[in-house]
C-alpha cells in the first residue's frame, strides 16, 4: 500500500517536474532543434531558389573544388592565426597593467578601454570605413608626417584590406576580452606574488609564471570564444572593405550570405558551408581543451 | 451566475471579433496595392506619382508604397520566396534589371506573366528580352540604364578641348584627353572605386558581348569584347588620371566637391550630378566613349530596373491594371518624372512628348534627354542570363590582380574557371 502511494507520488512529482521544464524544451525544440536537423537536411540538396534536388554528399564535393569556397577558408583563418593571439596577448598586458595597485585613473581607464565593446558593430565599422577610406583621416594624416609619398588603397588592397580588418576587431574586442582576465586576477591569492617579491623574482617573470598559469582556465575560455567569433566573423568585412564586392576580404560567414541573398540562390550549397563552421569551431575547441588539459 | 457572466463576456468577445469582421470586409472592396521599392528620390517618389494618377480615375484603389534599401528589397523577396511564405509579400516589387533573369528561372511560378495583358511592343526591345523566359513576358520595363559621359566643359576648355573633342571618342583618347586636362588643371579625369566592376561591364556591354552568349553559355574565354575591357580598366589606371574612391558617398562627391572633370556611367546618375547647384551650366554630356574594336559602338547599358507583378498578390488584378493604365501607356506621366526626377522610361512612345525635347541650363541648354533617348536605341542588347552577380563577383576578384599587370588572358582563364565551377 505505501510503496503504491510513494511511487505514485514520486511520478506525480516526475510529471510536475516535466511540466516545469516542458515549455523551454518546447521552445529549444521548435527554435534550435527544428532548425538544426532542417539545415543538416537541407544541406544534401542544391539548386537554384526552390528548385532543389536531393545531392547527398554532392555539397561537400563540390566545396573540395570550389576556388571562392578556398579564398573565403583562407580569409578566415588568416584573421583566426593573426587577429586571435594579437587580442589575447594584449588583452593580457592590459589587464595586468589595470591591476596594478598603485595605478591612477584606474576607474577611468579600465572604462575606456571597455568602451569599444559597447558601440554597434556596424557603428563602429562605418566609422572605420571612413577613417581608412582614400579621402581619409589616417591617409591624410600619414602623407602630412611624410611617412608615406602616396595614399594607401586600404579598403581595396589584398594585403591592407585585412590589416584594417584585424585592426578593427582588435579594437573592438580587446577590451572585451581583459575584462574576464581583469576579474580573474582579483582572484589571485596576493600572498604568492609576495612570497614571489620576497624571493626577488622580477615583475615579467612574476607576470609570465604566476599570472598566466593561473589565469589559464580563463585564457582558454577567451581563445575558444574568439575562436568561435572570428570564425563567423561578418558585419566588419561586409561593412567596412565591402566584402561582397571583392573577395579580399571574403570570409565564411559572407560566402553564406552571398550564396544565399547574392548569388543565384542555392540555399542547400549555403547550408553545407555553414556546416562547415560548426565543424571547425568543434575540432578547434577541442584542440585548445586537449592542448590546454591538466597533465599530472 | 458566473455561469451566465461568461455567456455573455463570450458572446460580447464574439460581437466585438464578427463586427470587425465585417468592416474588414467592407475594407476590402476598397484595394490597396503593395509595392517594394529602393530610393526615395527616385523609383519611390516615382511610383507614388503614378500610384497618385491611378487613384485619381480609380478612387477604390489606393497604394502602399513601402521604402527599403535596394539589398533589403532583394534580401525580403528572395527569402520569402524561398521559404513559400508568400503571404507577406507585395503586390508590385522593383527588381534591378541584372537579377530579373535569375529571380524569373529560381522561382518558376513566383510571378505573373504578363504577355496579353499589355502591350510590351511599345517599350524598348533590349528591355522586354531579358524579362522573356520561354516565350512569356514577365514585368513591365521602368527605367532605361542607358550610359553618357558627363564632363566638365570648363575644365577640358582649359586643357585646350572642345565640346567636339569629347564625341564618339575612344577609351584610349579618353586618356590622351585626362592627361593633358591633368596636368593643365591638377584635376583627375574621372573618379572610379577599384573593386567596383561596373566600369568593366558597360566597355564590354559597349562591345555587344556579355559574359554569356545568347543561349546562356559562359562566354568569358575569347570573348574580345570582355578582354577590350579588361585591358581598358587597366589601361585607365595605369595611366595615373583616375581618383580612387571607395563606395557610392565617395564617389558621388568626387563629381560634386568638382575633384574629377568627368563620369561615365547610367542615365540615372543625372540627379546626383545636378545636386551641386553651383556647376550648373559646367556640365556637357557627350556619347559613352567606345572600345574601338570592331562591332562596338558609342553606347551601353548600367543597371536600371523592371516593375514585376507577384503571383500570389491579393490585389493582382487591381495591380496589372494599374500598370497598364499608367505605366504602359500614360506618356505625360513619362514627361513628369523625366522632368522631376531625371527618369528615362522606356516606353518609346513617350520619346515624342515635350519633357524629351527640353533644353537643359545645367548642362548649358542642351537637350541631354534627347541625347539620351537616342543613344537609349543603340544600346547593344545581350543576355544577361541567371548567373550575371556570379560572373561580376568573378571578375571584381580579379581587379587586383589585373592592377598588378597580369595579362589578359590569365586573367580571362581565371574568371572563366571560377565561373565553370560555379554556374552548375
Amino acid at each position: 500500500m505505501t510503496t503504491v502511494a510513494r511511487t505514485g507520488s514520486r511520478r506525480y512529482r516526475e510529471l510536475n517536474g516535466w511540466f516545469f521544464v516542458g515549455p523551454s524544451i518546447a521552445l529549444i525544440g521548435v527554435f534550435m532543434a527544428y532548425p538544426i536537423v532542417k539545415s543538416l537536411w537541407l544541406s544534401l540538396h542544391s539548386g537554384q531558389g526552390s528548385v532543389m534536388k536531393f545531392v547527398g554528399a554532392g555539397n561537400v564535393e563540390r566545396l573540395f573544388s570550389d576556388p571562392i569556397f578556398l579564398i573565403a577558408l583562407t580569409n578566415t583563418f588568416i584573421f583566426l592565426i593573426v587577429q586571435v593571439p594579437i587580442m589575447i596577448v594584449l588583452a593580457l598586458i592590459m589587464a595586468s597593467c589595470l591591476n596594478m595597485p598603485n595605478l591612477r585613473f584606474r576607474g577611468i581607464l579600465r572604462t575606456a578601454v571597455f568602451l569599444p565593446c559597447v558601440t554597434s558593430l556596424v557603428a563602429y565599422s562605418v566609422l572605420f570605413k571612413s577613417m581608412f577610406s582614400y579621402d581619409g583621416l589616417v591617409n591624410s594624416i600619414l602623407l602630412k608626417l611624410g611617412l608615406i609619398s602616396e595614399a594607401i588603397p586600404w579598403l581595396s588592397d589584398p594585403f591592407w584590406a585585412k590589416v584594417v580588418v584585424i585592426t578593427a576587431i582588435t579594437w573592438r574586442w580587446t577590451g572585451y576580452n581583459m575584462i574576464f582576465y581583469l576579474a580573474a586576477m582579483q582572484n589571485i591569492d596576493k600572498s604568492i606574488y609576495e612570497a614571489a617579491r620576497i624571493d626577488g623574482i622580477s615583475a615579467t617573470r612574476r607576470f609570465l609564471s604566476i599570472t598566466v598559469p593561473m589565469l589559464k582556465p580563463v585564457i582558454l575560455f577567451t581563445t575558444v570564444t574568439s575562436t568561435i567569433g572570428t570564425l563567423q566573423l561578418f558585419d566588419e568585412p561586409m561593412n567596412i572593405t565591402n566584402g561582397l564586392i571583392s573577395d579580399v576580404t571574403l570570409t565564411l560567414s559572407l560566402y553564406i550570405y552571398k550564396l544565399s541573398f547574392r548569388y543565384v540562390p542555392n540555399f542547400g550549397y549555403a547550408a553545407t558551408v555553414s556546416y562547415v563552421i560548426v565543424v571547425l569551431v568543434a575540432i578547434l575547441a577541442f584542440v585548445q581543451f586537449y592542448a590546454a588539459r591538466e597533465r599530472d | 451566475m458566473n455561469f451566465t457572466k461568461r455567456t455573455t463576456l463570450s458572446m460580447m468577445a464574439g460581437l466585438v471579433l464578427a463586427s470587425t469582421g465585417l468592416m474588414t470586409a467592407s475594407a476590402v472592396s476598397a484595394k490597396e496595392v503593395t509595392v517594394w521599392a529602393w530610393d526615395p528620390n527616385f523609383n519611390i517618389a516615382i511610383m507614388k506619382e503614378a500610384g497618385a494618377r491611378y487613384t485619381a480615375k480609380h478612387p477604390d484603389v489606393t497604394f502602399k508604397i513601402v521604402d527599403m534599401a535596394k539589398a533589403d528589397v532583394e534580401q525580403k523577396l528572395q527569402t520569402q520566396l524561398a521559404s513559400g511564405a508568400t503571404k507577406s509579400l507585395p503586390d508590385i516589387v522593383l527588381v534591378e534589371d541584372y537579377n530579373a533573369p535569375k529571380y524569373l528561372r529560381s522561382f518558376p511560378g513566383a510571378f505573373e506573366p504578363l504577355s496579353g495583358k499589355i502591350d510590351h511592343g511599345g517599350f524598348a526591345k533590349y528591355k522586354v528580352d531579358l524579362m522573356t523566359v520561354d516565350g512569356k513576358v514577365y514585368g513591365l520595363p521602368f527605367d532605361s540604364g542607358v550610359t553618357g559621359m558627363f564632363y566638365r566643359k570648363d575644365l577640358i576648355e582649359k586643357a585646350g578641348f572642345t565640346e567636339k573633342d569629347m564625341q564618339n571618342i575612344t577609351w584610349d583618347r579618353y586618356i590622351e584627353i585626362g592627361k593633358k586636362v591633368e596636368a593643365a588643371t591638377g584635376k583627375k579625369m574621372l573618379a572610379l572605386d577599384p573593386s567596383d566592376g561596373g566600369m568593366v561591364r558597360v566597355m564590354m556591354q559597349s562591345g555587344g558581348r556579355w559574359y554569356f552568349d545568347k543561349d546562356g553559355k559562359l562566354d568569358v574565354k575569347g570573348n574580345a569584347a570582355l578582354k577590350g575591357a579588361l585591358e581598358a580598366q587597366a589601361k585607365l589606371f595605369k595611366s595615373g588620371i583616375v581618383k580612387q574612391t571607395s563606395g557610392w558617398v565617395e564617389w558621388v562627391a568626387a563629381l560634386n566637391k568638382g575633384d574629377v572633370a568627368s563620369i561615365t556611367s547610367g542615365v540615372w546618375i543625372t540627379g546626383s550630378v545636378k545636386a551641386e547647384k553651383s556647376q550648373s551650366g559646367l556640365w556637357r554630356v557627350a556619347p559613352t566613349p567606345s572600345l574601338g574594336t570592331p562591332g562596338s559602338v558609342n553606347a551601353s547599358n548600367l543597371g536600371g530596373s523592371s516593375w514585376y507583378v507577384l503571383a500570389g498578390g491579393k490585389e493582382k488584378a487591381a495591380a496589372i491594371d494599374f500598370l497598364n493604365e499608367v505605366w504602359a501607356k500614360d506618356v505625360d506621366f513619362y514627361q513628369n518624372i523625366l522632368d522631376g526626377r531625371g527618369a528615362v522610361g522606356t516606353l518609346t512612345a513617350s520619346r515624342g512628348g515635350k519633357a524629351y525635347s527640353a533644353a537643359d541650363p545645367f548642362f548649358g541648354g542642351d537637350k541631354v534627354w534627347q541625347s539620351f533617348s537616342d543613344w537609349m536605341a543603340k544600346v547593344p542588347s545581350v543576355n544577361y542570363g541567371m548567373f550575371t552577380g556570379e560572373a561580376d563577383a568573378a571578375m571584381a576578384s580579379q581587379l587586383p590582380a589585373l592592377m598588378q599587370g597580369t595579362p589578359t588572358d590569365k586573367i580571362l582563364e581565371n574568371i572563366h574557371n571560377q565561373l565553370a565551377t560555379q554556374i552548375k
